[in-house]
């Protein structure tokens, strides 16, 4: 079969006259840091306990060998978006020139449909109060930075990454450096079996990592502060 | 050891369960008014179930409204120009003003007694809340990333506990008259039957998947979950009913009213779990 006869119409990428924005995230780069999570709460004030983007990590190894395998996640701008599709309102939509998922939050009336959609967990509640953004109580999500793309700037977690980890661009044109680094190297989406089509694309991220962990269903009171921490923040 | 792992909230939490709980109660007491008109038998349930129905959906509507973040803005489902049709709950709001219209509609040609009209917009009711538990159930199979919810036998399932809820309440409504529990007593055995033979075939389905299923499983089955999944919803309010009611001594007034109540508990144990456990699971990716 044909690539051109496996691009269903809800696609965009590989579509000749549209731009389709991607990101590569170089897990071998990354060093968590975290700056750009830190980056991307100075871009929009998200309030504390939710993330539009987050670094989950694993420690992997054995002593004295190990290390901390970080992978950066954040919306994966799905061509074929469960949240687009779910939401009743149309609060949540794709732009065509772009491929952006984006929220209108005059529209969303909190049923909380789209987050349960997510097969990434990229969307979350905002909280009834906040300190300098007058939008609460509607569900939010990584942009890919509408605002600053259309003003040809990079993602704010692009443009802080230290050690280049996120690259940003359009997967559609071939001279781009995203295009490049996913045609040479062997790169890998994170929960592929729900034919979402995300764009967001991970080198050197180890399956163990990108899978359910066993582990985390062992250990319910690892995240036990955190959970009482946002319960106690979050009244929804 | 040694993982971090982001905290997520689920996102639908135990009032939507409560939610299903009602609305499955609500459109079975609408099959039971509309059963009245083809079975003379349940003809004392006719005004109680209609009335019953209505009530239910004013809760279930406060409950729906309430647990969204932005209550106010509840009339956007009902925009027409806001309205997404591929989203089931597009589908379900329009489903719940039509059964509410056409409810009070059949409680005012009931009232008047209007005979001709009472049938038909008992027949149109019934049908309205056959899509209820058709349109909750979608509500969770839509989601491609869960398991179990994302199973084709939801609907049917949502339909049969609908069923069983419906006739459970039904029969404490006709309690002491032998004729209506008669039938009742049939409605609840294969109800229930139903309810728990899916339930295995959700089980299995969900044991023998993939890794996600394979925890989702471990949550539904282990602990609080599975206390309540396995003890009160399967064993107490889907098999231990059907049991009962199988028995010889099902006929009995006192063996109904109790398995009337163990369908009832088991019924929103069920819904519970079903709703919380593939979302626990989702919490920790």
């Amino acid at each position: 079969m044909s690539e051109e006869l496996r691009v269903s119409p809800i696609e965009t990428r590989g579509v000749a006259g549209k731009r389709r924005f991607a990101m590569v995230v170089d897990t071998r780069r990354c060093i968590g840091c975290m700056a750009c999570q830190v980056a991307c709460k100075a871009e929009y004030d998200t309030p504390l306990g939710v993330n539009r983007t987050w670094v989950p990590y694993k420690v992997v190894g054995k002593y004295p060998t190990v290390k901390k395998q970080f992978l950066p996640r954040l919306c994966n701008h799905c061509d074929d978006a469960p949240c687009v599709r779910n939401c009743p309102v149309d609060a949540t939509f794709k732009v065509e020139d772009g491929g952006f998922i984006l929220q209108r939050y005059e529209r969303c009336i909190g049923c909380r449909s789209c987050m349960a959609a997510c097969p990434y967990n990229a969307r979350f509640m905002l909280p009834s109060h906040r300190s300098y953004t007058p939008i609460t109580n509607v569900v939010d999500k990584c942009t890919f930075c509408f605002h600053r793309v259309t003003q040809n700037l990079v993602p704010a977690c692009v443009q802080t990454c230290i050690g280049r980890a996120r690259v940003f661009g359009d997967i559609n044109d071939p001279k781009s450096e995203v295009s490049y680094l996913v045609a040479t190297n062997s790169t890998q989406v994170l929960r592929p079996e729900e034919g979402t089509k995300p764009h967001v694309f991970y080198i050197g991220a180890d399956r163990n990592a990108t899978e359910f962990g066993r582990d985390a269903y062992r250990q319910p009171e690892v995240m036990e502060l955190e959970r009482s921490a946002f319960k106690r923040n979050f009244k929804i | 050891m040694g993982d971090y792992v982001w905290f997520h909230d689920v996102s639908w939490h135990a009032s939507y369960a409560v939610y299903f709980f009602v609305i499955g109660i609500l459109a079975g007491l609408s099959f039971m008014s509309y059963g009245s008109w083809i079975t003379p038998a349940l003809r004392p349930l006719r005004e109680k179930a209609a009335y019953g129905s209505i009530a239910l959906l004013a809760l279930g509507g406060v409950l729906l409204i309430a647990d969204l973040s932005q209550p106010l803005r509840f009339l956007n489902i009902l925009n027409p120009g806001y309205l997404n049709f591929s989203s089931p709950l597009a589908w379900g709001a329009l489903n719940i003003v039509a059964f509410g219209i056409c409810s009070v509609l059949y409680i005012l040609a009931l009232r008047k007694g209007d005979e001709t009209r009472g049938k038909l917009l008992a027949l149109v009711t019934a049908l309205l809340a056959l899509g209820l538990p058709v349109y909750t159930g979608f509500d969770l199979t839509v989601h491609q990333s869960r398991p179990v919810w994302n199973s084709p036998i939801i609907p049917v399932l949502f339909v049969a506990m609908a069923i069983a809820s419906g006739s459970a309440v039904g029969s404490l409504l006709a309690m002491g008259n032998e004729e209506a529990q008669k039938v009742l007593r049939q409605y609840m055995l294969w109800s229930a039957g139903a309810v728990a033979v899916m339930l295995v075939s959700v089980m299995g389905t969900t044991n023998y998947g993939g890794s996600a299923a394979e925890l989702t499983f471990m949550i539904m089955t282990t602990g609080t979950m599975g206390l309540l999944f396995i003890g009160v919803g399967f064993l107490a309010g889907s098999v231990a009913p059907a049991v009962l009611l199988f028995a010889p001594m099902g006929k009995s007034q006192a063996v109904l009213m109790v398995s009337a109540l163990l369908i009832l508990v088991g019924g929103a144990a069920l819904r519970y779990v079903l709703l919380m456990a593939p979302q626990q699971l989702q919490t920790l990716f």
